[in-house]
């Protein structure tokens, strides 16, 4: 297997969010996922919306329309951070290891290697399904590790699933 | 009972086992049923509600016993278990992290040991084995260490008799023995003993202005302040006589007064070595060594399980030499700790100078903590995987934290590194974890 050398970064402050731009080629997430989201975020606001609505509605206090309002507000902020979040999503594969990204307010960047790999899962919920996406999440042995690949179409999936599975194999050790 | 042979029968637990188990079960009730259960209904009917649930709990220890059984097949130990719910477990032992002798006071007097096994993977420690006779249990640790293929090739001498107050040396030759005297000063120069004075004032002066003998405001006072000395009196117990010793590719650590613990760690599955130099300690110059194995999860509720201690009180020197047997060529006081840049005293404006990180040429090492000051070395082999994560705030100065995961505790963090200088260190850390492993 040949040692893949990473070069250090250029200096200068490039993207935060896509270090090594000359040696990875970062992979997006499908788009739909921002339906996705907006609909758990609505079903989400739904509860507190409709109660605030009724309260207001049943005593007319002034406090509730502030909350209602507010409430809006902050789901309004929610839409563009999706919006935002999901184009910020990516996901690379080098030769040796997986790295991730996600994140704007907290950036989030995690690298991991093949070989730590313990296992694979693929899950889509029905929200995910109505959109024909599915989930990839990469398992080690640290509970910390984070690699979780969300809105993938079904076929890349089972691509990913199948190369990470490979590649585990492969180069799997013990702990 | 005799040396096990390959293809072997179940075999039992001692039969002692459920008696002891039943004993044990008397503290509980007892704390179950607390003291304003003793006020209200009396000492005779108290004592008879023990009696009666102690007696419940030794008849299912006995059922218990009666169908649990264990023997070693291939490359597994399987421990098969339950009455109407039977349980077969197979631990497979190439995933054997860990093990520990635990001999609890009852045990220590009956001449039984508890073997519990840790593997990684496990929510909790697998398949403690309660009881064992103390032979059986050293013979079939020796023996799963080998079959592990991890073990020492050299089987301690190992005299079952020993006193609750002198267990049987560990084997191998000894690397440390901390000194009780520095133990029970160790623990003295902690917040909660400075706190007992007080404690003590409280209780005597409420005695004194109130004047009235309650049983329930003595025994409840008396219970808090046990629960606050609880800790540092563990401690004490638990580290009494302890004792470091190195076999040929394992650590065993030994210590204990009341309930001993022999526990075997083979030296490439350990996940992290943590230092910590108390405020308190300072004076004295000692420091503490923690030791992160997989298996031991966090979930536990009781952290005596989790055994993680290393060297529960030492100088320097001690630090130095049992960490350079677990880690060659690390040693504390040379570590390559460089501080974050300048800018990020915004976010650590006392302990900028405290915290560091570097990349020594097989470990890495982060230092952080302005009063109790940590140390934390992850040999690079040992790298789950890397992390950079960026806040708000560290956007603004430009800083990012890198994040090296272990499988267990809560690995090293090398907080606001310069951004270039974090994506440099996070792809060289990835490298150097690669290079690690195919080096073996």
């Amino acid at each position: 297997m040949t040692e893949e050398t990473v070069p250090a970064p250029d200096p200068g402050p490039p993207d935060p969010l896509a270090p090594w731009p000359d040696t990875v080629r970062w992979q997006r997430v499908s788009r739909d996922l921002i339906w996705v989201e907006l609909l758990r975020l609505a079903i989400g606001m739904a509860v507190p919306l409709v109660g605030l609505a009724a309260g207001w509605a049943l005593t007319g206090h002034g406090l509730f329309g502030v909350g209602l309002v507010a409430v809006l507000l902050l789901g309004g902020w929610r839409v563009v951070a999706i919006v935002r979040a999901v184009g910020a999503w990516g996901y690379a594969e080098r030769s040796d290891d997986l790295l991730v990204r996600h994140g704007l307010l907290v950036r989030r960047l995690s690298i991991v290697p093949y070989s730590r790999m313990q296992f694979v899962d693929v899950s889509a919920g029905p929200l995910e399904r109505a959109f024909d996406l599915a989930t990839v999440q990469l398992h080690t042995a640290a509970a910390a590790s984070d690699a979780r690949v969300p809105g993938l179409r079904p076929a890349e999936a089972a691509r990913l699933r199948d190369r990470l599975t490979a590649l585990g194999e492969d180069r799997a050790e013990g702990l | 009972m005799s040396e096990p042979v390959a293809a072997e029968p179940r075999r039992r637990l001692h039969p002692l086992s459920p008696v002891i188990q039943g004993a044990k079960s008397i503290v509980v009730v007892i704390a179950a049923l607390s003291w304003s259960t003793l006020s209200r209904v009396g000492l005779g009917w108290f004592a008879a509600m023990v009696a009666v649930l102690v007696l419940g709990a030794t008849v299912l220890a006995v059922v218990s016993w009666y169908n649990t059984g264990y023997h070693v097949v291939g490359r597994e130990l399987r421990i098969h278990e339950g009455l109407l719910w039977r349980r077969t477990r197979a631990i497979p032992l190439e995933r054997l992290q860990a093990i520990e002798v635990v001999r609890p006071l009852l045990a220590q007097l009956t001449g039984l040991a508890e073997l519990r096994l840790e593997v990684v993977g496990g929510g909790k420690t697998e398949a403690p084995l309660a009881f064992l006779g103390v032979a059986d249990a050293v013979a079939l640790r020796e023996r799963l260490l080998r079959i592990a293929g991890r073990g020492p090739h050299v089987v301690p001498a190992t005299d079952g008799t020993a006193e609750p107050a002198a267990p049987p040396p560990p084997a191998g030759y000894p690397l440390h023995a901390v000194a009780n005297r520095d133990l029970v000063i160790s623990q003295l120069l902690t917040p909660q003993a400075f706190l007992l004075p007080f404690g003590l004032a409280f209780v005597l002066t409420q005695f004194l202005t109130e004047g009235v003998w309650s049983f329930i405001a003595v025994a409840s006072t008396l219970t808090a302040m046990a629960g606050v000395l609880l800790q540092p009196a563990r401690r004490v117990l638990d580290d009494w006589n302890f004792r470091l010793a190195r076999d040929e590719a394992a650590l065993r650590v030994q210590h204990g007064l009341l309930e001993t613990r022999a526990q075997t760690v083979p030296l490439n599955r350990v996940q992290a070595v943590g230092v910590t130099w108390p405020l308190l300690w300072r004076a004295k110059g000692w420091l503490r060594l923690r030791l992160e194995v997989a298996g031991y999860s966090a979930g536990e509720p009781d952290d005596r399980n989790r055994p993680d201690r290393l060297l529960p009180v030492g100088d320097l020197r001690t630090g130095e030499l049992v960490t350079a047997e677990l880690l060659p060529g690390v040693r504390l006081v040379e570590l390559p700790l460089t501080p974050p840049p300048r800018r990020a005293r915004w976010r650590h404006p006392l302990a900028l100078r405290v915290i560091g990180a570097g990349l020594h040429h097989r470990v890495f090492v982060v230092r952080h903590g302005l009063l109790t000051r940590q140390l934390v070395i992850v040999p690079y082999s040992r790298i789950q995987s890397v992390r950079v994560v960026q806040g708000p705030v560290q956007r603004r100065l430009r800083l990012a934290t890198v994040h090296v995961d272990t499988a267990s505790g809560s690995g090293a963090a090398a907080v606001d590194r310069d951004l270039t200088e974090a994506w440099a260190m996070a792809a060289e850390l990835i490298d150097r974890a690669h290079t690690a492993r195919r080096a073996g």
